[in-house]
C-alpha cells in the first residue's frame, strides 16, 4: 500500500494513496502506524482525501492507532469523503475520532494543541 | 447484468405531428403525454436494432415482447419523472411501503391498460405481422411474494398510483420467485422459479445508487472524545444494495410511482484479502454468500425459526430502504428532526420490524439526535400492519442470532425495552412478573426477541387486514398493547385493485359494467352500486350468464391444456384458490367431494347439480399435512373423474403453479367461492373479493374480511355456514370428532372412506385422517363438515335457478365496490401515513 508521511510543525500527515482501504491494505497501514508512534510520532492527522472505500478492516486498523497512542497525542482525519464519513458516523467512530474536511486545518488544530503541551 | 435502453423523449415538435395512441375508454384522465404511433414503431425497431440486432421479422417471440415493453417503458419514463417533479414541486409527504414481497405477477397487459392504449398497441402489433395477446402470454410472472400478504402490497401500489399519491414500496429483488410447482403423480413437485430479473424489462437498474449494509461483526464498548461511553461496531462485514425500480403506472397514466427492489452484491468482485492469500475458492465463495441474500424468497410455512438467512435478508430490506429514504430526504434539503412530517414508513407485517432498530441507530449513532427525540421520530415515522393471528407465525429471532447478526440493533433492542419496561412502572401500568407479558425480550432457556412487540412499541399506528381480524388482534394476540395503547390500533380491511382483479382480467364483463353504470367504477368502484337497478332486468342476467359462460370456456380450455381433463363449463364451477394451508381447509371441501362420490355410489344418489371442483395453490415445500392434502385431492380426482357413475356428476382438477397470471383466468370463470378457513384463522383473504366482484357467490365461514363482505351484499347473497370464532374456541375446549362421526352418517362415511382401501393410495392419508379424528385438530374440520355438506346441497338448489344466481352474481358485483384497495388505501393515507393526493 502507498503512504506518503510528511512532517508539519510537530504534526504527522499520513496521506493514503489508495482508493480503497480494506482488508488488502488495512494490516499494513496498521503496521505503519503502529510504527510512526513507537518511534515517537504522537500527534497524527491520516488524510484519507483520496479513499473512496474503507471497510471494517480499514477502520480497525485506524482504531488500533488510537489504542496504541493511548491518549499521549492524538489521531484525527482529514479530506474523508461522504461515504467515509458516513461510515465513521454509522459505526460511531465519529464520536471518536475528530473529522476535519481539510488537511490544513486540522494540521492547525493539532499543532496548536502540541504547543499548548 | 444487461442493460436495456430507454429511447430518448417523445415529445419533440415533429412527433407531436403524429397521430397519438388513442386512449382506449375508461380512462378518466387523459394521459400527460402520448406516445405517437410512429414514435412506438420506432422504438420497437430501435430496440430489436440495437439490442437483439435482429429485424422484427428475425426476432424470436420472446424479444418481440421486449422490443414491445421496452417501447411503453419510453412513455412510462416520461411520466415518471413528471411524476417525480411533481412531488417534488409539491414537497410531498411520502409513504414507502417496506414489504419481503411483492406479488406483481405480469407488467405488460397491465401497464397498456393502465396507460389506456391497449386497442393502438395491439393494432400496431398486427401491423407488424404478431398478435399482442400472444406476446402478452410470454410474459413470466414477477413471483416476489407467497400469498395474500405480497399480492397485497402489489394491489397497494397499484391504487397509489391511480391516486396520484406519493406512495413507493422497498422490496427485494429476489433472484428466484416463489418455486415454480408441477405435479408428478399426484404429488407436488418444485422448480426454481429463476425469473431473469436482469432480462426484466421493467426493471431499470440505479447502480449509482447503490448503498453498503454492514452485518455481523461486534460491539466495542468503547468512549468517546468527551470520555463517555461510545459503543462502536467494529469488525463487520459488507453487503452492497443495488436498487432497480419498477415503475408502477397509476389507471389513467398520469402518475407512474414506483417499487424499489434491491439486489445483494460482495463490496468487490472477491475478498481482496482472501484472493490475495491465494484461497481463491474461499474468496469465490465469500463473494457467493454475500450474493446469496437476494437469492431466494423463502415459502412461507418454511421459515424456521432461526434461519439465519432470512434475517439477514430482513435486514437488507431495512438497511437498503433507510438509507435510499434518507439520502432522498436529506437531497430534498430536510432536517432530520422534521423527518416525519415528510416520511412516512409502512411495515408489512413484522418482516421489516427492525426498521425500529435501524431508524433509531441511525438517528442516534449517525445523526447524534437526543434518545427521546430520535425515540418521537421513529415512533411518528413507522406504521405497522398485523397480518395473522396465528401464533407460530408471530416472528421471533433468538438474542443469541441476533448479537451475531446485528450486534449495534441489538443494543439498542435491549435500550427500547428498559425504557418502555420502565415507563410501565414509573406510570404503575405494570411491574415484576407483570412487565413479562409486554417485554420485546421473551425470557427462558433460548431468550427470543418479539418483532411483534418491537414493531407494536415502535409504530404510531397498529392495524389489522379486516374487523374481525382486528378485533381478535386487540382481544387475543396483544391484548395488553391494546389496553395500553388503545388509540394506537385501528383496521385497515383489505382490498384489491379493480383494475387488475375486473377490468383487464374480464374484459367483457368490464364492459358490460361500463355500459350499465358508466365509465367512472375502475377508480370509484362503489358506482358498481348502481347496478342494483338492473337486478331484476332478465336481459342483464342473461348477458351476465353468457359472459360467465365465454370465461368458463376459456378456463375449461386452459384446464384441458394443463391437466388433459375435459371439464364441462355447463356445470358448476366450485373454485379453491389459494396456498395450501391447513386452516384454509382445503381438506374440508375434498371431504365434502368425497361425501358426493359415496353418496353417488353407496346411496344411489343423483345430484341436483353437476360440479367442477377447481383447485390450485402451493404448498410450503417443507409442509407436510399441506402437501399431503394436494395428494389427496388429486387421488381423489383420479377416482371420481373416471369412475362412471360419479364423471357426470363430478370433476375434480388441480391446475398446477398457482401464479397471478392464472388467478387472472379463474377469477372470472368461477360460480361458487370456496372461503371457508376455520373461524379465528384468516386475517382478511383477498381472493373473496377479487372472486365476488367477478360474479362468484361466496360459500364461506365467519372468517375475516368475509364477515364484511356478509354485511355487504347481504345474507341472502352469500352462503354462510360453520362455527364462528368465539363457537372454534369452545368447541376446542372439549373438543370429540368422533363424536361428530357417530352423530352424522355422512361425516361416518366420509371416514370410513378414507380408512377404507377406496383410494388405491390410502395409507398415504392416515396421517391426514389422524388429525380429523384428534381432540387436538385446531381446524375443527369434522365439527363444520356436517354445516359444509348441508349448505352445498342449498347451494345445488340455488343453481338450479339461473336467473336467481345471476340475480345474486349481480348484487355481488354491485355491492363488493368497498373492497378496492383504492378504499383501503386512502383510508391509510387519511389516518395513519398523512399523505394526499398530488394532483
Amino acid at each position: 500500500m502507498r503512504v506518503e508521511d510528511r512532517c508539519e510543525g510537530g504534526v504527522l500527515v499520513l496521506t493514503i494513496k489508495e482508493r480503497r482501504l480494506d482488508a488488502r491494505s488495512a494490516p499494513e497501514l496498521k503496521a505503519k502506524v503502529n510504527a510512526l508512534i513507537a518511534q515517537g510520532f504522537g500527534w497524527i492527522v491520516l488524510d484519507l482525501a483520496e479513499v473512496e472505500f474503507v471497510d471494517s478492516s480499514g477502520l480497525g486498523a485506524i482504531v488500533s492507532g488510537l489504542k496504541q497512542l493511548d491518549q499521549k497525542g492524538d489521531l484525527v482525519i482529514s479530506g474523508a469523503s461522504e461515504p467515509v464519513v458516513n461510515l465513521f458516523k454509522l459505526t460511531r467512530m465519529d464520536k471518536v475520532f475528530r473529522l476535519f474536511p481539510a488537511t490544513a486545518e486540522a494540521v492547525h488544530a493539532l499543532d496548536a494543541r502540541v504547543h499548548r503541551g | 447484468m444487461r442493460h436495456l435502453p430507454i429511447a430518448a423523449s417523445t415529445t419533440t415538435e415533429a412527433h407531436d405531428a403524429q397521430p397519438p395512441l388513442t386512449p382506449d375508454k375508461n380512462i378518466v384522465e387523459a394521459p400527460a403525454a402520448k406516445p405517437t404511433r410512429d414514435a412506438f414503431a420506432t422504438s420497437i425497431h430501435e430496440y430489436l436494432a440495437l439490442v437483439a440486432v435482429k429485424d422484427w421479422g428475425g426476432a424470436e417471440p420472446s424479444e418481440r415482447l421486449n422490443a414491445v415493453s421496452v417501447a411503453l417503458r419510453r412513455t412510462i419514463a416520461q411520466r415518471l419523472v413528471e411524476t417525480e417533479r411533481r412531488y417534488a414541486d409539491r414537497g410531498a409527504k411520502r409513504l414507502y411501503y417496506l414489504s419481503m414481497e411483492f406479488l406483481m405477477g405480469r407488467s405488460l397487459a397491465n401497464n397498456l391498460g393502465n396507460l389506456g392504449v391497449t386497442s393502438e398497441v395491439s393494432r400496431e402489433v398486427r401491423a407488424l405481422g404478431d398478435d399482442l395477446a400472444r406476446l402478452e402470454e410470454l410474459e413470466q410472472d414477477a413471483a416476489l411474494g407467497n400469498g395474500g400478504l405480497g399480492r397485497l402490497a402489489a394491489c397497494f401500489l397499484d391504487s397509489l398510483a391511480t391516486l396520484g399519491m406519493p406512495g413507493f414500496g422497498y422490496g427485494i429483488n429476489y433472484e428466484f420467485g416463489l418455486f415454480r410447482q408441477s405435479i408428478d403423480d399426484g404429488f407436488q413437485s418444485e422448480q426454481p422459479d429463476q425469473w431473469f430479473a436482469d432480462r426484466c424489462p421493467w426493471l431499470i437498474e440505479r447502480p449509482a445508487e447503490a448503498v453498503m449494509v454492514p452485518v455481523y461483526g461486534r460491539v466495542e464498548a468503547g468512549v468517546d472524545r468527551q470520555g463517555e461511553h461510545n459503543p462502536m461496531w467494529l469488525e463487520w462485514r459488507h453487503l452492497i444494495g443495488v436498487p432497480a425500480e419498477m415503475p408502477i403506472v397509476g389507471f389513467g397514466g398520469r402518475t407512474v410511482n414506483t417499487l424499489r427492489l434491491f439486489s445483494a452484491r460482495s463490496s468487490d468482485q472477491f475478498d481482496m484479502a482472501i484472493f490475495n492469500g491465494g484461497d481463491y475458492l474461499r474468496a469465490v465463495e465469500q463473494k457467493i454468500a454475500s450474493e446469496t441474500v437476494s437469492k431466494v424468497l423463502y415459502p412461507s410455512n418454511a421459515v424456521a425459526p432461526g434461519r439465519e438467512l432470512r434475517l439477514v435478508q430482513e435486514y437488507f430490506l431495512v438497511a437498503c430502504a433507510m438509507r435510499d429514504i434518507v439520502r432522498r430526504y436529506k437531497k430534498s434539503g430536510g432536517e432530520m428532526s422534521t423527518f416525519a412530517a415528510k416520511v412516512a414508513i409502512q411495515l408489512n407485517d413484522t418482516h421489516p420490524a427492525l426498521m425500529v432498530a435501524e431508524l433509531m441507530r441511525l438517528l442516534v449513532d449517525e445523526e447524534g439526535l437526543r434518545w427521546e427525540t430520535a425515540w418521537d421520530i421513529t415512533v411518528a415515522t413507522l406504521g405497522y400492519t398485523n397480518h395473522t393471528l396465528l401464533p407460530e407465525a408471530l416472528e421471533r429471532w433468538s438474542v443469541d442470532l441476533l448479537r451475531h447478526v446485528l450486534p449495534r440493533h441489538l443494543e439498542l433492542i435491549f435500550e427500547i425495552n428498559r425504557r418502555f419496561l420502565d415507563h410501565l412502572e414509573v406510570n404503575g401500568i405494570a411491574s415484576g412478573e407483570g412487565l413479562a407479558p409486554y417485554s420485546v425480550i421473551e425470557e427462558g432457556p433460548t431468550p427470543q426477541v418479539r418483532m411483534a412487540h418491537l414493531a407494536i412499541i415502535g409504530s404510531h399506528s397498529v392495524n389489522g387486514v379486516a374487523a374481525l381480524h382486528t378485533k381478535l388482534l386487540q382481544e387475543r394476540v396483544v391484548p395488553q398493547f391494546a389496553a395500553l395503547w388503545p388509540e394506537r390500533f385501528n383496521n385497515k380491511t383489505n382490498g384489491v385493485t379493480p383494475r387488475r382483479w375486473l377490468l383487464h382480467c374480464n374484459p367483457a364483463l368490464a364492459a358490460l359494467l361500463t355500459e350499465l353504470v358508466g365509465e367512472g367504477w375502475p377508480t370509484e368502484l362503489e358506482q358498481l352500486r348502481r347496478l342494483e337497478t338492473h337486478a331484476d332486468a332478465t336481459d342483464v342476467l342473461s348477458r351476465l350468464a353468457v359472459i360467465k359462460r365465454a370465461n368458463k370456456e376459456r378456463l375449461a380450455t386452459l384446464a384441458y391444456d394443463t391437466t388433459g381433463l375435459r371439464i364441462d363449463p355447463a356445470s358448476l364451477f366450485d373454485v379453491q384458490i389459494k396456498r395450501i394451508h391447513e386452516y384454509k381447509r382445503q381438506l374440508l371441501n375434498v371431504l365434502h367431494i368425497i361425501h358426493r362420490y359415496v353418496a353417488i355410489i353407496n346411496g344411489g344418489e343423483t345430484p341436483l347439480v353437476p360440479r367442477t371442483f377447481i383447485f390450485a395453490g402451493k404448498a410450503a415445500p417443507g409442509y407436510f399435512m399441506a402437501k399431503r392434502i394436494i395428494k389427496l385431492i388429486t387421488s381423489v380426482g383420479d377416482l371420481v373423474n373416471r369412475d362412471p357413475r360419479s364423471r357426470e356428476w363430478l370433476r375434480v382438477v388441480f391446475l398446477p403453479d398457482y401464479r397471478v397470471t392464472l388467478a387472472e383466468r379463474i377469477v372470472p370463470a368461477a360460480d361458487l367461492s370456496e372461503q371457508i378457513s376455520t373461524a379465528g384463522k384468516e386475517a382478511s383473504g383477498t381472493g373473496n373479493m377479487k372472486l365476488g366482484l367477478n360474479g362468484a357467490l361466496t360459500v364461506g365461514t365467519l372468517d375475516g374480511a368475509n364477515v364484511e363482505m356478509l354485511e355487504e351484499v347481504g345474507a341472502d347473497n352469500i352462503f354462510i355456514f360453520g362455527l364462528s370464532a368465539a363457537k372454534v374456541a369452545q368447541t376446542l375446549e372439549h373438543y370429540q370428532p368422533l363424536t361428530v362421526v357417530d352423530n352424522d352418517v355422512r361425516v361416518g362415511e366420509v371416514i370410513r372412506f378414507l380408512q377404507s382401501a377406496a383410494l388405491p393410495d390410502s395409507k398415504l392419508f392416515a396421517p391426514l385422517v389422524d388429525k380429523l379424528l384428534s381432540p387436538f385438530d385446531e381446524y375443527v374440520h369434522l365439527a363444520d363438515l356436517p354445516a359444509f355438506i348441508d349448505i352445498q346441497g342449498h347451494i345445488d338448489q340455488e343453481y338450479l335457478r339461473p336467473a336467481g344466481w345471476q340475480r345474486k352474481a349481480l348484487l355481488n358485483i354491485a355491492r363488493l365496490g368497498k373492497f378496492s384497495s383504492d378504499r383501503t388505501v386512502q383510508e391509510y393515507a387519511t389516518d395513519v401515513w398523512g399523505i394526499s393526493v398530488i394532483a
